[in-house]
């Protein structure tokens, strides 16, 4: 016994030292791979220093009013991609969530739909959509709906399989139907968490719609992508500042409703 | 003439699971109005099973359940519904949903009366509610009614349970070890109400136990269960120590029971 619990002891260590072993190959060769050093990693700073120093600042003030119309546009296109998105993702939830789903080929469909949408990035989509119908936000905020139906179907559907059943269970055994227990028994379960990942998935889509913009989805993002090309790289920054603000505001107002809910 | 009178005959009952686990071996008895059986058993006799087998959360494999005028075993989707809003049930962890008002618990029981759309948005009546406010109030949980089901100690979310159970109106209620979780003082709290409620409103229960003491002090019948099969069938007096042997497979488990229930046979 004490020899058999021994032998496992040094086996575990074994495992131990191999995977370490293994972690710190993989860090050398991608480093190779990549020829990546730390030298020539402070060989960049500089420059990059004197670029954003030069070219970026100050930004510049006098654009602010132009930008406020894409920056607002950058708040829509979040919002709704982030409500449409999970309007059809809790429908879809419900298909894809072992606990709920009305027949298991249903639920494999649904989830392997969700997984094609979400695995597919947001870039590539935006570019997609952009062939079809042009620029413009339309553009951002389908791409953002199509990857939030990606996300939030699947977060969903792990929150609806992590209900407590007892509780579904107890409110079946008064003689409540189906959709009443969904009503009553399911969905205050699956509220908070609802909740928290439509506000994660809101900036999520701010962080994101800047990237979309930059292919031609609107918003802040198509402004930096043109100042970019134009070299007016003042403006850029103000651009980029804006989103800064965006985002950091954003997380701010989510948290606090976080809190107030949960 | 007593089969004419009872209010729940079971007949032959078996459940075997997926697994191929038999829960339930021809399990037969006969329920009059009134009475206030307690079903003891160890862990895995197969008390929880035929409990739900009888409000149908699990269908039985064979033998017949008849719940008044309703043939459980075989009854529709319809007919379940009617048969489980007449039977209400507790449960040992309570199972109250934990982020809504006590009140709104207590008035899940009346679901099973309720329409779909009304019932899913829980838009009761102005009725239920203060029906459901009645009952908490005898209870003791007036205090309570506004807070959610999480902040209340375990003997009163279990007196929530029991107050969900009652705002059904039913004729039978099936309790699945409703003080395993509890300790001793909230576990008399809970049988006193249970078996008090019962017998001032004319309520037949069926109660889980694994505390044979607790049986023996409240139920008006015990059923003993060894693994899946009815071993013995009597008055709480008729129960002797050899008899919970038999019960149990050995002597039961006394650090549960205090061993109170050897001092008293």
């Amino acid at each position: 016994m004490e020899n058999r619990l021994l032998a496992l002891r040094r086996q575990k260590r074994l495992q131990t030292l191999l995977f370490v072993a293994l972690a710190l190959a993989m860090v050398i060769a991608s480093a190779v791979r990549t020829e990546f050093t730390p030298y020539t990693v402070f060989q960049g700073v500089g420059e990059m220093f004197r670029f954003v120093v030069d070219d970026f600042l100050p930004p510049d003030l006098s654009t602010f009013r132009e930008l406020i119309g894409p920056a607002l546009d950058t708040i829509y296109m979040s919002y709704i991609g982030m409500v449409i998105g999970a309007i059809v993702s809790v429908v879809l939830a419900f298909l894809a969530a072992q606990t709920t789903a009305p027949h298991r080929g249903v639920q494999v469909a649904t989830r392997a739909f969700a997984s094609v949408m979400r695995n597919i990035p947001t870039l590539i989509w935006a570019i997609v959509l952009v062939a079809a119908y042009g620029l413009g936000t339309l553009v951002g905020t389908l791409a953002l709906i199509i990857t939030a139906i990606g996300t939030l179907t699947r977060a969903y559907a792990e929150i609806l399989e992590e209900i407590d059943m007892g509780q579904v269970e107890a409110v079946r055994a008064t003689g409540a139907s189906y959709f009443q227990v969904l009503g009553q028994a399911v969905i205050p379960q699956f509220f908070p968490g609802f909740v928290a990942w439509s506000l994660y998935k809101l900036e999520l889509n701010v962080r994101s719609s800047t990237i979309i913009g930059m292919v031609g989805g609107g918003g802040l993002g198509f402004v930096i992508q043109k100042g970019l090309k134009l070299f007016q790289f003042k403006e850029v920054s103000l651009a980029v500042i804006l989103v800064l603000l965006l985002v950091a505001g954003t997380e701010f107002v989510t948290s606090k409703i976080r809190e107030r809910i949960l | 003439m007593r089969e004419m009178a009872s209010l729940l005959e079971i007949n032959e009952l078996s459940k075997v699971y997926a697994d191929g686990t038999a829960a339930l071996k021809n399990v037969s008895f006969s329920v009059a109005p009134g009475e206030f059986i307690a079903i003891i058993g160890p862990s895995g006799a197969g008390k929880s099973t035929l409990l739900r087998c009888i409000n149908r959360l699990v269908k039985p494999s064979g033998g017949a359940i008849r719940f008044r005028d309703i043939d459980a075993a075989a009854a529709s989707r319809r007919q379940v519904r009617l048969l489980r809003r007449q039977t209400g049930m507790i449960f040992q962890g309570y199972n109250l949903i934990q982020r809504v008002t006590v009140l709104r618990n207590v008035l899940h029981g009346r679901l099973g009366y309720m329409n779909a759309v009304s019932g899913s948005l829980g838009l009761f009546s102005r009725k239920d509610v203060a029906d459901a406010k009645a009952i908490l109030h005898r209870l003791g949980l007036t205090e309570q009614m506004f807070k959610r089901a999480d902040e209340l100690s375990g003997g009163q979310q279990q007196r929530v349970g029991i107050a969900r159970a009652l705002s059904q109106k039913p004729q039978l209620i099936l309790a699945d070890e409703p003080i395993a979780s509890l300790d001793p003082v909230a576990s008399r709290t809970i049988m006193e109400h249970l078996s008090g409620i019962c017998r001032e409103d004319g309520i037949t229960c069926i109660v889980n136990l694994h505390q044979v003491a607790m049986a023996r002090d409240y139920a008006t019948r015990i059923i003993g269960i060894h693994k899946g099969e009815v071993v013995f069938d009597g008055r709480p007096g008729e129960l002797s120590e050899e008899t919970i042997h038999r019960i149990y497979g050995a002597a039961p488990d006394w650090r549960e029971q205090g061993g109170e229930s050897l001092a008293r046979a």
